[in-house]
């Protein structure tokens, strides 16, 4: 059973609101160590800067989308481990698929809450304290 | 505040900019722009404000949103196609969106009627049934697995991955005098990771030269680990005051870092061609890559690596609050600094080139410096104000059935925060003047010879330290017969007036003047251009017309770039020192005995060539002598005063022009009429800053009280 406080996430999103929103929730899970990255390129620096044990990170963004950021971070080896999420704001089969073809960890829709993102965070990690 | 309360405000904040990238994006494809970038960012911002929407329950925002997403979903998609008809009705939903957003915003609701009219003719140009347009739709999907994982990090991951500081310790002798021991720093150091360690002993003297209590040795520290600068810091807190400490964060290999940037970027941009270190780990990626995109996985890598190489502008949020009181006292700086400078050249004597004069001089350059810089941040491109412009275009241009088509100029050019905010109901009125009064019907045009779509203007920039905004329309022009007929009937000129063209122009500015020969909905409701005036002065700007009969008109305002400081003529009045705000003076004189002459008892009026001015002595009008200053022994400043054209205003002697720090007398003591604000002058006294408006306005209340019928009509003495 993970501690909740020794995950170390990213959250990436172009919206201020979203980051702000998923932040909160996961500091209500019990995280503390919370980076963020307004888009999948600047999401990339942060991880190759130091490297997160879980990504929350939204599908459609500039320059880097969501898919774009989840396939760099799996053909780096040193990220390998690094748990991804994605955040999709429209119930979008097609793009959970594809996603899911690259390797993402689990998927979320917005609007969120608390509950379903701690509840899709454990079905990666296993239960957390 | 509480955290949600908080995410509430910044998603406000941010609709008001995603509404923008919006209104821009729909323009540029109205333009004919219609590359995936610009349809993409259109899609995301109102697919943002739905997801923001949707984490604060704002359902009738989300259920619009909603349907205008699925139509730019398929606009994005190919589907349909964004044609002219189609892209109006997006305008339009951009435009119910904006309301939707303020309507939740301030807890109201929206106009249904309106919005669900609008959301069906959405629904309407849509092809079919939208993917995922139902309302309820599953927030789980079947059959998907997915790998779990366990909370662990490669332990020492490539790449740029862990931090490193290089620092540098040099103990000063006073470390050791206080029992500390630098062996003990740096085995502590040690704790936080791996260290390599670098004694620098050159300093060490001959063994005769040599203090036995000095300090001699200095350490470079190379440290990888995962410490942070401050646990770095921490381990110096009891010995910082007593070495040179610099901790500075190790460069690891920046170029090996942004190649490996731009390969991973590349990967995910386009599943481009495999950089060779990572080849066994990507085959499978490409093959699973969707095909497609080839011209853009080509410029991709050089496109990251460029933008890996220059970081963006960083950009913080800060509280106004905060640059507020920056600004104040950045203002009592500006005051003290002058205050100083008129000290010692009062005790120094003035061109006396003393070392203190000297440094004064580079002191008053850096408070300007400051001063600039500060002004800066409060500074903002007038875009906020012309973005919302396009809207009440196509609104106004809807409801009295012209076309129109405006044209933007100049709007990254910054001013003063508080300017910009005040720009949007002058610059409104005037577009929507210009619409109505300006422009002809497109039938009227045509047979003018003119394209039946009108063109408006509106373009910003700076000339001689001042913004100017002109507004600009390809209409009819002035009708100066109606206008002087209208002047007339009213009474705001004498029937025999003989006024040049721009004297006509100009009666447009006066109040209660309304050409409209029925009030139209748009620009009537009894607020006419003396309006546009009125808050252009409260700005301390100017505003003018200049028009061309079959050719159009111009209005410009020209504004001061900021409301904290003022140009100002510095006069004495009695024992008083004003200020009289430069911008309203026209010119000063000193009256001859053949200029004043009397009208009725206690008035005069001033010949200023071949015109009267109606003449307020100062000193009398505000209260500080009761006696009339003789004018020919003072100084009359010829003021353009609202409402009332040029008015003379007696003063003792003007003592010289300069800025001056505005300090509002409303927050400081309480709103006085004839005094607009106050500010410290550089021998430490307190000067009013006259409120020219106020004066003349309170002096014509008391000389109608007294004498009613003895004022000749106010125009007849306008230029």
């Amino acid at each position: 059973m993970p501690a909740a406080s020794s995950i170390r996430a990213l959250v990436v999103d172009d919206q201020l609101t979203m980051r702000a929103l998923v932040r909160a929730g996961l500091q209500q899970i019990g995280m503390t160590d919370i980076r963020e990255a307004a888009d999948g390129e600047a999401g990339l620096r942060v991880l190759l800067e130091k490297p997160a044990h879980l990504v929350v990170t939204d599908f459609n963004m500039p320059k880097l989308d969501g898919l774009g950021l989840l396939r760099a971070i799996r053909s780096h080896p040193p990220l390998r481990t690094t748990a991804v999420i994605m955040l999709t704001g429209r119930a979008d089969a097609e793009l959970v698929q594809r996603a899911v073809q690259y390797g993402v960890n689990n998927y979320l829709v917005k609007p969120f809450t608390v509950a379903t993102l701690k509840e899709k965070i454990e079905a990666v990690f296993g239960q957390l304290t | 505040m509480d955290p949600m309360e908080a995410i509430r405000v910044t998603f406000f904040q941010e609709c008001e900019e995603l509404l923008a990238q919006l209104e821009e994006g729909l323009l540029a494809m109205e333009q004919g722009e219609h590359d995936a970038e610009t349809i993409n960012s259109v899609f995301r911002a109102v697919h943002s404000i739905k997801g923001g929407g949707g984490a604060f329950g704002l359902d009738p925002l989300v259920r619009f949103a909603h349907v205008f997403e699925n139509l730019l979903d398929q606009i994005r998609g190919g589907v349909t196609e964004a044609g002219h008809e189609v892209i109006a009705a997006l305008l339009r939903a951009s435009d119910m969106l904006a309301d939707h957003v303020s309507a939740a915003r301030d807890g109201g609701t929206a106009d249904e009627a309106r919005s669900d009219a609008i959301a069906a003719a959405l629904v309407a140009l849509t092809e079919g049934e939208a993917h995922g347009g139902d309302e309820a739709a599953p927030a789980e999907f079947e059959g998907l697995s997915f790998t779990p994982m366990t909370v662990a990090l490669d332990d020492e991951p490539a790449g740029a991955a862990q931090a490193a500081w290089i620092i540098r310790f040099k103990p000063h002798a006073s470390l050791y005098n206080k029992a500390n021991d630098a062996v003990l720093v740096l085995r502590e150091l040690g704790s936080l990771g791996r260290i390599e360690v670098e004694v620098d002993a050159e300093a060490v003297p001959l063994l005769d030269a040599m203090d036995p209590e000095g300090a001699y040795l200095d350490w470079t520290v190379r440290l990888t680990g995962e410490a942070d600068e401050a646990a770095v810091r921490e381990v110096f807190s009891f010995v910082d005051e007593d070495c040179d400490l610099d901790i500075a964060a190790a460069d690891a290999a920046p170029d090996a870092a942004i190649d490996l940037l731009s390969s991973l970027l590349a990967i995910g941009t386009a599943g481009a061609e495999a950089p060779p270190l990572l080849a066994p780990a990507i085959e499978d990626i490409i093959a699973a890559a969707p095909a497609g995109a080839p011209g853009k996985a080509e410029t991709a890598p050089a496109k990251a690596a460029e933008s890996a190489a220059l970081p963006a502008p960083q950009t913080i949020r800060v509280d106004l609050e905060r640059v507020d009181r920056l600004i104040n006292l950045v203002g009592e700086l500006v005051i003290n600094q002058a205050m100083l400078a008129q000290r010692v050249m009062e005790s120094s004597g003035a061109g006396q080139a003393s070392d203190v004069n000297l440094a004064l001089a580079d002191l008053e350059h850096l408070t300007r410096g400051i001063q600039d810089s500060v002004m800066a941040i409060r500074a903002q491109p007038v875009k906020s104000v012309f973005q919302r412009m396009p809207r009440l275009v196509r609104e106004v241009g809807e409801a009295v059935g012209k076309r129109v088509r405006l044209v933007t100029e100049g709007e990254n050019t910054e001013v003063d925060k508080t300017v910009v905010e005040r720009l949007s109901e002058p610059i409104t009125h005037m577009i929507r003047n210009a619409i109505d009064h300006g422009l002809e019907s497109p039938a009227d045009r045509e047979a003018a010879g003119k394209p039946a779509e009108g063109s408006v203007r509106l373009t910003a920039g700076h000339r001689s330290g001042r913004i100017v905004i002109e507004v600009s329309d390809d209409g009819k022009g002035v009708d100066r017969a109606r206008v002087k007929a209208k002047a007339i009937e009213k009474g705001l000129i004498a029937a025999d007036a003989v006024l040049t063209d721009e004297e006509i122009d100009n009666l447009i500015f006066l109040p209660g003047f309304s050409t409209a020969a029925a009030i139209s909905d748009i620009s009537g409701r009894g607020v006419g251009m003396d309006v546009v005036k009125k808050s252009v002065q409260a700005l301390g700007g100017r505003i003018s017309i200049s028009s061309q009969p079959g050719q159009g008109s111009r209005f410009t305002m020209s504004l001061p770039l900021t409301l904290a400081v003022l140009d100002g003529m510095v006069v004495s009045v009695g024992d008083q020192t004003l200020v009289a705000p430069l911008t309203a003076i026209v010119e000063s004189l000193k009256p001859r005995p053949e200029e004043v002459r009397p009208l009725g008892p206690d008035n005069f009026v001033l010949q200023i060539r071949d015109v009267y001015v109606p003449l307020i002595d100062i000193g009398q009008a505000m209260g500080f002598s009761r006696t009339r200053v003789d004018p020919t022994e003072g100084v009359a400043l010829l003021v353009e005063s609202e409402g009332a054209g040029r008015v003379a205003l007696m003063v003792d002697n003007i003592q010289g022009q300069r800025q001056v720090v505005i300090k509002s007398l409303e927050a400081n003591y309480r709103p006085t009429e004839g005094v607009a604000a106050a500010t410290i002058l550089g021998d430490g006294r307190v000067a009013l800053i006259l409120d020219i408006d106020g004066v003349v306005t309170a002096n014509r209340r008391v000389a109608n009280r007294r004498d009613p019928p003895a004022r000749e009509p106010l125009a007849r003495t306008g230029t």
